[in-house]
């Protein structure tokens, strides 16, 4: 049982991971990530990827929205300004990966710096409105602009390579993505232990207020804007070189509704959350298609209406989270840590 | 150790099962399918899902493979590229099939660079994008039957032949902002004008736009003698030609595969009369000896089903071409693997499909061949309006 969190010297104040017993899982998560791909197949192997992918992506949009409160229906309009701009530096102009990745997380950047602007003016459901025109917007450009695009036809890229090492397989590809996707986990928990981070956070709480403390609005909510659409330029990249192909149909607006989806139910402003809700909604549906593959044997011919079916159980279950647990998955989580904090006596 | 008998239970029948599939593997011919049962695109999964297993239970019972037979494994892919991939890559781990089957166009070019490096499985798919039938870029997939281009091939080589008493045909392209829209549409322009067809309109439209004012009266102006759909279903097709024979437009309007069902007529009704378009296979009421097949087997094992649509038989006609390159590749006493398969596929020519198709050939891992077919509002169905069109 946990007694206590008795801090002696700043920089145990400052750790991210205050407790022994906290820092033991972190590295058995690690331990666990490193060791996985080794386990798993193709599939498992496959979801991972697109999980971690997703993660880096759906960070961004809670820098934006959970904790800086602006609401943004545009994001995956900004993966694909990254994805394209990756595609086409990699693919036509040869760019190496670790050039060609970062370029593509400036120019969803500065895509996004130039969509922010109106947020000054506009909140909550208008901006929502203003970022939706941008998802409109960016999937009509990657749509027409043939001569850099590629039009309805899209883009294949080259696998990536670093030091001459080809990341053509699923499994050399989660190394990498485990690394970046770490990487900007890391660098977004330190994120809202700055100035910047916390400008971000007071913007969420009270814009008025914030402004009155001293932080120009202005200029935090377009670097909200660009570090969220950075985030998802990084994603954007990486999800070229893990599936090869770029086109218009990768980027809809389903797809900005789902990141919504995976911090709602991870969990407004929270790093962990994050995560989870990434996980959540990405193997949620595999498992219940799972569940409905394996209820085949007992009723071959009731297929058509048990896999429309579990579209509905997602949707319930999405729905019992909003009533039950509005704080997403990362509260659920506190809950249970606590219980087991101070087991056996009750909170 | 365990008091609990479900262990060993549990490891005997692992064993058993092991020992079973090892035997049934030799006899095995592995098909999977990652097949869009939900999603959007759920209306023609559902179908192509039953005619291709169909179609491989009718050729086990009919020894096509000659004391092999086909086992067919196929999981929902909701019609999502990434579902779409990572099923394949279970279904591939999971039961190692020599044959796949592909929901969409956008799981084919996902998975084209591992299907080439790794997989090398033959890989038929509900798409008919000309960008799949490039044995350059796709060696291991195929095109069951035309690609949208080579539809437009047959409209337009059709066009060319019976515009009555006019010298330069008119036509308007109407098609969809999709990939699916857009695919065949350079292609309809190049061949066009080397018949001497004006293209006097490029309509593009959303998919399922419901207000096509503007476009009808572009129409109007333009007065082309024929009008091609591509990229759509249903809507917007039965609301423009409602509209236009509002306007009095005397237009002919002509639709490919996927707007050429039954349902275009029932929900048009009178207006349907005079709908023509292209369809590479025989309806499910044609009296062909390919198609009787079919309903003798439906009526057999589904009597409850009377009618099928034109999705369950391009399913049904994907197995067809599944059995006959295992056929082949096991007349030459070869082991049936994809690049066998795909060599396999190479050697069809002039392929008697029993009037399901025209003569099957393939060329460019496709067969370019289609008919073209008018609608007869009276009797509700559609009718040959011409013979097998064969492109060059």
């Amino acid at each position: 049982m946990l007694i206590g969190n008795y801090k002696e010297t700043y920089a145990a104040d400052e750790a991210l991971f205050r407790t022994p017993t906290a820092r033991a899982w972190v590295a058995v998560g690690a331990a666990a990530a490193i060791g996985f791909p080794f386990l798993a197949g193709d599939y498992l192997l496959y979801l991972a990827n697109l999980v971690g992918v997703l993660a880096i992506g759906a960070l961004g949009l809670n820098i934006l929205t959970g904790f800086t409160g602006q609401i943004s229906l545009g994001h995956a309009a900004f993966m694909g300004v990254g994805a394209y701009a990756t595609a086409v530096l990699a693919a036509r102009a040869g760019w190496p990966f670790w050039l060609a990745l970062p370029a593509g997380g400036a120019a969803a950047c500065l895509a996004g710096m130039v969509v922010g602007v109106p947020s000054l003016r506009i909140k909550g459901l208008y901006l929502a409105i203003a970022t939706l025109a941008a998802q409109v917007i960016f999937e009509w450009i990657f749509t027409n602009w043939n001569s850099v695009t590629g039009g309805i036809r899209g883009i294949n890229v080259p696998p990536a390579q670093i030091f001459g090492l080809g990341f053509d397989t699923d499994r050399r590809l989660y190394f990498l993505i485990l690394a970046l996707a770490a990487a900007h986990t890391w660098a977004a928990a330190n994120l809202f232990r700055t100035r910047i981070g916390r400008a971000f956070i007071a913007i969420r709480d009270r814009d008025i207020s914030a402004e009155l403390i001293g932080i120009n609005l202005f200029r935090y909510k377009i670097l909200a804007f660009m570090l969220s659409s950075y985030f998802a330029g990084i994603a954007g990249g990486l999800w070229v070189y893990f599936t090869r192909v770029v086109t218009p149909e990768n980027f809809p607006l389903s797809l900005s509704i789902q990141y919504l989806a995976m911090i709602i139910v991870g969990g407004l402003g929270s790093i962990k959350g994050t995560l989870m809700g990434a996980v959540f909604i990405t193997l949620v549906p595999e498992v219940l298609k799972a569940l409905a593959q394996g209820a085949r044997a007992f009723a071959p011919e009731a297929m058509s209406y048990l896999f429309p079916l579990r579209d509905i159980v997602f949707g319930a279950m999405i729905v019992a989270f909003l009533i039950f647990e509005p704080h997403g998955l990362n509260e659920m989580w506190n809950r249970i840590r606590r219980f087991f904090a101070l087991w056996p006596f009750p909170k | 150790m365990s008091k609990s008998p479900i262990p060993c239970v549990l490891a005997a029948a692992a064993v058993a099962f092991a020992a079973f599939s090892a035997h049934a593997a030799d006899e095995e011919v592995r098909v999977g399918a990652c097949q869009p049962i939900t999603g959007r695109f759920a209306f023609a999964g559902v179908n192509i899902n039953a005619g291709l297993q169909d179609y491989l239970n009718y050729a086990n019972e009919a020894g096509i493979l000659k004391g092999k037979k086909f086992a067919y494994f196929y999981e929902d892919s909701g019609y999502d590229t990434e579902k779409a991939v990572a099923t394949f890559k279970k279904i591939m781990a999971q039961y190692n099939p020599v044959m796949m089957y592909g929901e969409s166009t956008g799981l084919g070019k996902a998975i084209g660079p591992e299907l080439n490096s790794r997989y090398k499985v033959l890989y038929g798919s509900a798409s008919f994008s000309s960008e799949l039938a490039d044995p350059k870029s796709h060696p291991y997939s195929f095109v069951s039957g035309p690609t949208y281009s080579d539809m437009f091939g047959v409209l337009l080589d059709y066009i060319a032949k019976n515009a009555k008493g006019k010298e330069k045909p008119k036509i308007a392209l109407f098609y969809s902002d999709t990939e699916f829209g857009k695919d065949p549409i350079p292609f309809a322009r190049k061949r066009a004008a080397e018949l001497g067809i004006e293209v006097v309109a490029d309509i593009v439209t959303k998919v399922g736009a419901v207000d096509v004012t503007t476009e009808v009266l572009t129409l109007k102006k333009t007065q082309p003698d024929y009008v091609i759909f591509q990229g759509y279903v249903l809507a917007p097709i039965p609301e423009v030609i409602r509209s236009a024979r509002d306007h009095g437009l005397k237009t002919t309007f002509m639709g490919t595969f996927w707007s050429m069902d039954k349902t275009i007529i029932d929900k048009l009704g009178p207006d349907a009369e005079g709908y023509m378009g292209v369809n590479p296979y025989a309806y499910y009421y044609a009296d062909v000896p390919g198609i009787a097949a079919m309903r003798k087997y439906n009526e057999r094992v589904h009597p409850a089903e009377k009618y099928r649509p034109n999705s369950y038989i391009q399913g049904w006609f994907t197995g067809m071409i599944y059995a006959e390159t295992a056929r082949r590749v096991l007349a030459a006493g070869k082991p049936i693997t994809g690049d066998n398969l795909k060599d396999a596929l190479a050697t069809i020519k002039d392929w008697d499909t029993g009037g399901l198709t025209g003569k099957v050939s393939f060329v460019q891992n496709k067969a370019a061949v289609g008919r073209v077919y008018r609608a007869n509002v009276q009797k509700g169905i559609f009718e040959p309006a011409s013979d097998w069109i064969y492109l060059k």
